[in-house]
């Protein structure tokens, strides 16, 4: 995994110099003097060559440095841990959801093929694979809190109230440390309309797969010997067919969390979720190295760690691989 | 029909149960983008939001208060008179002597010399505003315990003193107390507590603030010009405008401030909401590279701003969000001279005869990305297409595009200008001073980028910025915007209105042209 996250970082580090783009010129901006300018190159390293500003960074990165980021002047470890907490409960909360609701689904139109309830996850998992997350975002926004006022609108929180104070990073989590019940509550219903929009791509694939993985085991033999000796048909389905239709779609859940993780720019703005998605795209939009160099390791750290948990769970899933 | 009219119903319906809620009278609350906002610190800050909330926490020696004629008047602020010496080079201000800062200490003349030596020690990106006119920490001396002495390098119009001492980013006086008590070893001027903290003398404290999430203004009691009427001010981050807007509309804030041109024209005349609108001093303009052969003739560059439709590009792509200005000097400020180009395309193919261009040439126009300035680029493309110029539009991220047009490798560029401070000095020597194009140039700013350097303009500019004849300044500015507009380089196009929406229990919210000028002081709710 070290040489993963190494590779990964040479490779995000030529290519963010290479770009002919100027992370001073976007800091300072149109007007700010040319001596200023070479002043703040100066400050940040940049003058020098690209192999020295590489070797400065390794350098700094074995003594667990991750630099400063330009575009907050904060350590880009700092503000890794003050923006991705918000993505990680908002993802974990979205691939429940979308487990959930996904293999469920799945389940129910495996069994109720060509029925109505198969249909009507037909129609849910073709749209929330092909409706774009802006729309689905604001279409929720309108009508959840502006027309209905049944969820709170952008935000962690209501406007008003103060955040629990900062333990883990982790809203819920804080609440619940500091006794903020009134927060807690809060917080899970501003969570729930982002949680969803970004659940529902996932709702789709899962669904889908769970569905065909589930009609593939529903055929097999050892079904019918199921039901031949008398099981009850729930019984059939949920101890015997569903977990051995679970492969695949553990590596759809998986790979789904691992792209939740990233932080999705555009529902972060929508619903003003203070995530990692947004910082990593405003350390992209102004060329600010450190802070790109370090989100993309994380990213690739988060990949890394859900696949081998994914791995795991096939394990677990899968008597054979085990010893495979 | 039927249909239709159930529909209705089920939406009036909606609406009762949504209902509206409504924010506490004393309490303000402002949906804002944080997404620019690096931190708090003075001396650092040199973004709009950032120096909004010091405008809000912190007092200068000088004030400017109101709307669109805010930059007018000099209003006092710490200091509530101040005169200027024989030479025109020092000057003095005399504090009032009832300020406080929020810790309780009085503002002294020890806090304001402190405030300038630190910001010209700390050095930070905005200090070039403070020292091309005061280099030197010495030249700032306390004279008794409220009064301070501050010596230019060169004399200065009174106005143009006032634009510079008045920046919040750099002039605002701090507690030398408070920063003393927060300075560490590797940190002597505190800047990582006043990040996050206060240490001022302003309308408001700086309560809390949580990044990306929400920044808590709390009403200082003891203020000299009175108590805030909002006990609480907060801030919250809503980046996207669309949220922006539901939450006005529900009433969950009182003002939106990043809200699309087309949303104000949506929201205009409905009921509880009420829109400040007010010209901005930004414009967007164009460049042409008089390096580029082509543009060396000034009958080229004339024709070039008469063959663009001006009301095609402010009046249809703009939204009528902008008002027209052609000039260096935007409208509402000292010396604005207000002429305008009209389209004219005969007389545009006229002078590219003259040139000997009636077949027209090639050219390469660099815009950014982000609307509306592939529009605009599209536009000048149809026009320049007129007089047989065949413009080819590139369009890059900003950082890329400032890389080529400060290494002056561009051949046209379409991108904004925004006024640094309060003054026409501000623009006239960034448009409009170049001695020589060449890389050992004193100032490298927007004349030198386009290699236009003409020599009778420049003696004027740097005549102007200490003319203390007021009228006589105001005449020499004129006389810079005429020639620049008729054998410069740019192709000035308007300066877009900045639009804020309230709830209409929000009363005497004004906003000036650099919005982060804007007071929250005179800001209250019935």
């Amino acid at each position: 995994m070290a040489f993963v996250l190494f590779g990964v970082m040479t490779i995000v580090f030529f290519i963010s110099h290479v770009v002919p783009a100027d992370p001073v010129a976007a800091m300072l901006g149109g007007q700010a003097p040319p001596e200023l300018i070479e002043e703040v190159r100066a400050k940040w390293n940049l003058d020098k060559p690209v192999y020295q500003q590489y070797l400065i960074y390794i350098w700094r990165l074995i003594h667990g440095d991750l630099g400063t980021a330009i575009s907050t002047g904060q350590p880009v470890a700092e503000d890794l841990l003050l923006y991705f907490p918000a993505t990680f409960e908002l993802a974990t909360m979205a691939t429940v959801l979308s487990v959930l609701l996904g293999i469920s689904l799945g389940v129910i139109s495996a069994v109720k093929r060509g029925r109505l309830a198969d249909h009507f996850s037909r129609v849910l998992a073709l749209s929330g694979i092909s409706m774009p997350v802006f729309w689905l975002g604001l279409l929720m926004l309108l009508l959840f809190y502006y027309l209905l006022g049944w969820l709170p609108g952008a935000g962690q929180l209501p406007y008003y109230m103060s955040r629990p104070p900062r333990v883990t990073g982790l809203i819920l989590i804080d609440s619940l440390i500091s006794g903020r019940f009134d927060a807690f509550t809060s917080a899970l219903r501003h969570m729930v309309m982002p949680a969803l929009v970004l659940s529902f791509y996932g709702v789709a694939a899962i669904s889908r797969i769970t569905r065909s993985s589930m009609l593939d085991v529903l055929q097999e033999e050892y079904i019918n010997t199921a039901r031949a000796k008398g099981l009850r048909e729930m019984a059939v389905i949920t101890k015997h067919a569903l977990k051995n239709a679970m492969l695949p779609v553990s590596t759809i859940a998986g790979i789904t969390y691992g792209r939740l993780l990233e932080g999705s720019v555009i529902t972060e703005t929508i619903f003003a979720w203070p995530g990692l998605g947004r910082y990593a795209t405003n350390a992209f939009l102004s060329v600010d190295f450190p802070a790109v160099v370090g989100s993309t390791m994380l990213i690739a750290l988060l990949y890394a760690v859900t696949n081998l948990i994914v791995d795991i769970s096939y394990a677990y899933l899968n008597p054979k691989i085990r010893y495979a | 029909m039927r249909d239709k009219r159930f529909f209705v119903g089920i939406g009036l319906l909606l609406l009762a149960i949504g209902g509206l809620a409504q924010t506490p009278k004393d309490v303000l609350i402002i949906g804002m983008s944080h997404e620019p906002i690096i931190d708090f610190a003075p001396a650092r800050v040199y973004e709009f939001e950032g120096a909004f909330v010091l405008e809000q926490v912190y007092d200068q020696l000088v004030n400017f208060i109101g709307g669109e004629e805010a930059f007018t008047k000099i209003e006092p602020g710490l200091a509530q008179s101040w005169e200027v010496s024989e030479d025109g080079l020092t000057w003095t201000f005399h504090l009032r002597q009832d300020a406080k800062f929020h810790s309780g200490n009085p503002v002294t003349a020890d806090a304001v010399v402190f405030s300038f030596r630190r910001s010209l020690e700390r050095h930070e990106p905005p200090i070039w505003i403070l020292e091309q006119f005061v280099p030197e920490k010495d030249t700032i001396q306390k004279v008794d315990d409220f009064t301070v002495a501050v010596t230019t390098n060169q004399p200065l119009g009174e106005m143009l003193m006032a634009a510079v001492l008045g920046y919040q980013g750099i002039c605002s006086i701090l507690d030398p107390a408070v920063v003393e008590a927060h300075a560490t070893p590797d940190d002597p001027y505190a800047a990582r507590w006043l990040a996050e903290h206060d240490a001022g003398s302003g309308p408001y404290i700086l309560k809390e603030w949580r990044k990306r999430d929400r920044i808590v203004l709390e009403a200082f009691p003891d203020y000299w010009r009175g108590t805030p009427p909002i006990r609480q001010v907060i801030i919250k981050d809503i980046p996207d405008p669309t949220a922006q807007k539901l939450a006005l509309e529900r009433g969950d804030i009182d003002i939106a401030w990043n809200l699309l041109p087309e949303m104000i024209a949506d929201l205009k005349g409905k009921p509880g909401i009420q829109i400040v609108e007010t010209p901005s001093w930004y414009f967007h303009y164009a460049a042409m590279n008089l390096g580029y052969k082509p543009f060396s003739d000034v009958r080229v560059r004339q024709a070039v701003r008469y063959a663009i439709d001006y009301d095609a590009i402010t009046e249809g792509l703009m939204a009528g969000a902008a008002v027209k200005c052609h000039t260096i000097v935007p409208v509402g400020m000292f010396g604005h001279l207000d002429l305008l180009y009209h389209q004219d395309v005969e007389k545009a193919r006229e002078l590219m005869r003259q040139a000997g261009y009636e077949n027209g040439f090639e050219v390469e126009l660099l815009t950014r990305t982000d609307p509306p300035y592939p529009d605009i680029a599209a536009q000048i493309k149809q026009d320049l297409k007129q007089i047989n110029i065949e413009v080819k539009v590139t369009a890059m991220m900003y950082s890329q595009l400032l890389k080529l047009y400060r290494a002056q490798q561009h051949q046209m560029v379409l991108v904004r200008w925004g006024v640094d401070y309060a003054d026409p000095s501000a623009q006239a020597a960034p448009f409009a001073h170049c001695r020589t194009a060449g890389p050992e140039a004193e100032i490298k700013q927007i004349a030198w980028r386009n290699m236009y350097c003409p020599s009778g303009v420049t003696d004027w500019v740097e005549q102007a910025a200490g003319e203390r004849d007021s009228r006589k300044r105001e005449l020499l500015y004129k006389a810079i915007q005429a020639v620049v507009l008729e054998e410069g380089p740019y192709v000035i196009l308007h300066n877009p209105l900045i639009q804020i929406a309230t709830r209409d229990v929000v009363k005497g919210l004004e906003v000036p042209p650099m919005w982060y000028y804007t007071e929250l002081l005179s800001v209250s709710k019935e």
